[in-house]
């Protein structure tokens, strides 16, 4: 081809076709939600323990299999829901005349295959619609990623004051430097409360030293709990579905919340799919999630989003292991946090999926941050959108959970965490925070306009701080002893949240005024239209009043 | 750090407990024993929250109620780290809010945590450890059980242990 035609050069040139595609690889599991190798739905229970499933004995269940059959299935109702025509099944999803609970009754007696077999006859609407109907609480809301290259506190605990201010019900750092977690999980833990009292704060890091952390009451939930869809890819992972049900009960164990992560193609990534497609894995996972008997589940792919994304219908698995999710009756923390494509075009429609239906939280990761200070490797929007987030609320009358904010006022909140932290490290022994840091932090875009700390002297004061075992009673005082008497009465009403145990049911959130909102006093009940949650009254009118919209009084 | 301290378990608990044991082992016929039990159980609508309907039963590890936890008192030093922990007993009660809307998963999970409310920090995440794949033997395991069993009273956890070396000793998931 000498000669090239001027539209497809400049095609040629767009940023999607830098993106990584793929066609389908059957024997790699490169296959979105439908595999020849994937297995045909069947039950057999006998004496009430599942003697086969799809197509398998027991005594050759690998672990994941047995885990299901023993933890998930309720074999009170599995015939029942095997019987059912996938077709009929995925029809009562998205009929407005099936209530939830009908759905929630039969969908505990579904075997993974069977769930793949209804799924596959969705099409992204209908997901949606399945969605709408299903995710567990009425309310739909968003997390936020908080963290920077710097693992600078003063930056953290003002964005943690800007994103839960902004709207975002739960916040989550993660380390550039592992050491830095206590620190990071402290700026969070201040600064959250600051911009909005009630706001969840998570360190996701190593489990042990994650657990540590909520034991200490430095932290309010966690997440990163990851488990897989095959028996290798999970013993590779240094765990067992035993393992990860026993530290689920630990966390409840210390009153706090936590949800598992799993995601379409980390079976592929780490290289044993056993030619399954990424959507039957992911169900797996899913199931072995309900069985543990955790409130909840992050995916969407998540951090391998780049494999599902390359194959046909891989946005769409996405979507269908999030509706999969709350087909379970489990919290969905639905993905939209990490970079997967160039196209601005295609990052907006794949998080669409999920922000028009509206999920428990719609991302598990906007980027509270610039995307250069993202240690989760980026998330698919970050604070530079935020004004097109707002629009696209008022465009299309959907609640991202986002609200207009005004400049000086997101300027006092981030002061304020800047500085409530500084009187937090004084107190505990942590090198200063100086009055230049605040301003700083108070001003900044990014870590791009923060000065550099002394990493030795944080680290060995982080190590001390540990070994002093400093809990989170410790950073109320610190915070009373220097007038920021209403944060350290939130943190406190925060650490009575773990006392009162109200917040380890599924999707549970606090609202301002430290009231549980959960998938309980909070059920969605969608039954179509003038039903469930809709964006109207008082809320609609703070949504739609966006900075840049004229007011025809001042025309 | 972690200072394990006996807590006593409170009669309701023990009660909820016995009624649920006699009840596997098939021993409860009475329709009204049936009924007491029913009428000692906390329903979603009626008790959710804890925290704001039934503040009644809400209480610390240490005994402490939630009004009882003040920022004054925090400050003061008054109150230390136990008085904001969950008990047992709080954990039995979401269990059994958990049933009432058809959640039996979770309300196992918050058995098996009321249960780990007994084990300090630093032994139950050693126990965790022990849990993961290659760790342990199955002697091991099994002396993990017992110890669930027989130290701390953790017998549903003792039975997943036990489940789990089961499982394991299949799959050759065992320490070689």
């Amino acid at each position: 081809m000498a000669k090239r035609q001027k539209r497809f050069e400049v095609l040629a040139e767009r940023a999607v076709n830098e993106d990584g595609f793929i066609k389908e690889w059957i024997d790699v599991g490169l296959v979105a939600m439908d595999s020849p190798n994937d297995p045909s739905a069947s039950i057999k229970i006998e004496n009430g323990k599942v003697a086969e499933m799809d197509g398998k004995r027991r005594e050759d269940f690998d672990m994941i299999d047995t885990w299901i059959a023993d933890h998930t299935i309720d074999t009170a109702v599995a015939e029942e829901a095997m019987a059912l025509d996938s077709l009929k099944i995925a029809r009562m999803l998205v009929d407005i005349n099936v209530p939830r609970a009908e759905i929630v009754r039969l969908s505990v007696g579904m075997t993974p295959a069977k769930y793949v077999d209804v799924l596959k006859k969705m099409n992204v609407v209908e997901l949606m619609m399945a969605m709408q109907k299903l995710r567990p609480r009425r309310t739909p809301s968003n997390q936020a990623h908080v963290t920077n290259v710097k693992d600078t506190p003063a930056l953290l605990a003002a964005d943690a004051a800007e994103g839960a201010y902004r709207g975002f019900s739960e916040i989550e750092t993660t380390v550039g430097v592992v050491r830095y977690a206590p620190m990071n999980a402290l700026s969070l833990l201040v600064g959250g409360q600051v911009g909005r009292p009630g706001v969840l704060a998570q360190c996701a890091v190593e489990e042990a030293l994650e657990l540590t952390m909520g034991m200490r009451g430095l932290t309010h939930y966690a997440e990163t709990v990851s488990v897989y869809g095959t028996e290798q890819v999970f013993v590779d992972g240094d765990d067992t579905p035993w393992s990860k049900a026993f530290l689920a009960s630990a966390y409840a164990s210390r009153g706090l919340k936590m949800r598992f992560t799993s995601g379409t193609g980390s079976e592929v990534q780490m290289g044993y799919a056993e030619g399954k497609s990424m959507l039957y894995l992911e169900i797996r996972c899913v199931m072995i999630t309900k069985g543990a008997g955790v409130q909840g589940l992050q995916n969407g792919s998540i951090s391998v989003v780049g494999v599902p994304g390359a194959v046909p219908s891989g946005v769409r698995a996405m979507l269908a292991e999030n509706v999969a999710t709350v087909l379970n009756d489990m919290e969905v923390a639905s993905g939209n946090d990490q970079t997967f494509t160039h196209s601005p075009i295609r990052n907006t429609a794949r998080m669409l999926m999920q922000f028009l239906p509206g999920t428990d939280f719609i991302f598990s990761g906007y980027s509270a941050v610039p995307n250069y200070d993202n240690m989760f490797a980026g998330s698919t929007h970050d604070v530079d959108d935020y004004d097109d987030m707002l629009v696209l609320q008022r465009d299309l009358q959907v609640d991202m959970s986002l609200r207009p904010v005004r400049e000086d006022d997101v300027i006092a909140v981030r002061n304020k965490a800047a500085r409530a932290l500084q009187a937090v490290f004084n107190e505990l022994r942590l090198p200063p925070i100086t009055d230049e840091e605040v301003d700083a932090a108070t001003y900044a875009h990014g870590t791009k306009d923060m000065g550099d700390r002394n990493i030795a002297e944080d680290l060995r004061a982080i190590d001390e701080f540990m070994q002093r075992g400093t809990t989170g009673l410790d950073v109320v005082r610190a915070l009373a002893k220097h007038g920021f008497n209403d944060v350290a009465e939130s943190v406190l009403n925060m650490l009575k949240g773990k006392v009162s145990g109200d917040y380890l049911h599924t999707s549970a959130i606090f609202d301002e005024n430290f009231n549980v909102v959960a998938a309980i006093n909070d059920l969605n009940d969608y039954e179509g239209p003038g039903t469930g949650y809709r964006l109207e009254g008082e809320r609609w009118e703070l949504l739609k009043d966006i900075r840049a919209a004229i007011d025809p009084e001042d025309v | 750090m972690a200072q394990s301290k006996e807590m006593n378990i409170s009669p309701d608990v023990i009660a909820e407990a016995v009624k649920r044991a006699m009840a596997a082992l098939g021993q409860e016929s009475a329709k009204g024993v049936a009924a007491n039990n029913l009428n000692g159980t906390l329903d979603a609508q009626r008790d959710y929250p804890l925290a704001e309907k039934r503040p009644d039963l809400v209480k610390s590890a240490s005994g402490l109620a939630l009004k009882d936890i003040t920022l004054d008192k925090a400050v003061s030093g008054e109150i230390g780290f136990d008085d904001v922990k969950i008990r047992p007993e709080t954990l039995e009660y979401q269990a059994q809010i958990a049933e009432s809307i058809h959640r039996p998963k979770i309300a196992a999970n918050l058995r098996r945590a009321a249960e780990m409310t007994q084990i300090p920090d630093e032994r139950l995440l050693e126990m965790y450890g022990m849990l993961r794949p290659y760790r342990c033997t199955k002697q091991e395991l099994l002396d993990l059980a017992n110890d669930l069993e027989t130290k701390y009273q953790a017998r549903i956890c003792a039975g997943f242990v036990r489940e789990a070396c089961d499982v394991y000793e299949k799959r050759n998931r065992l320490k070689r």
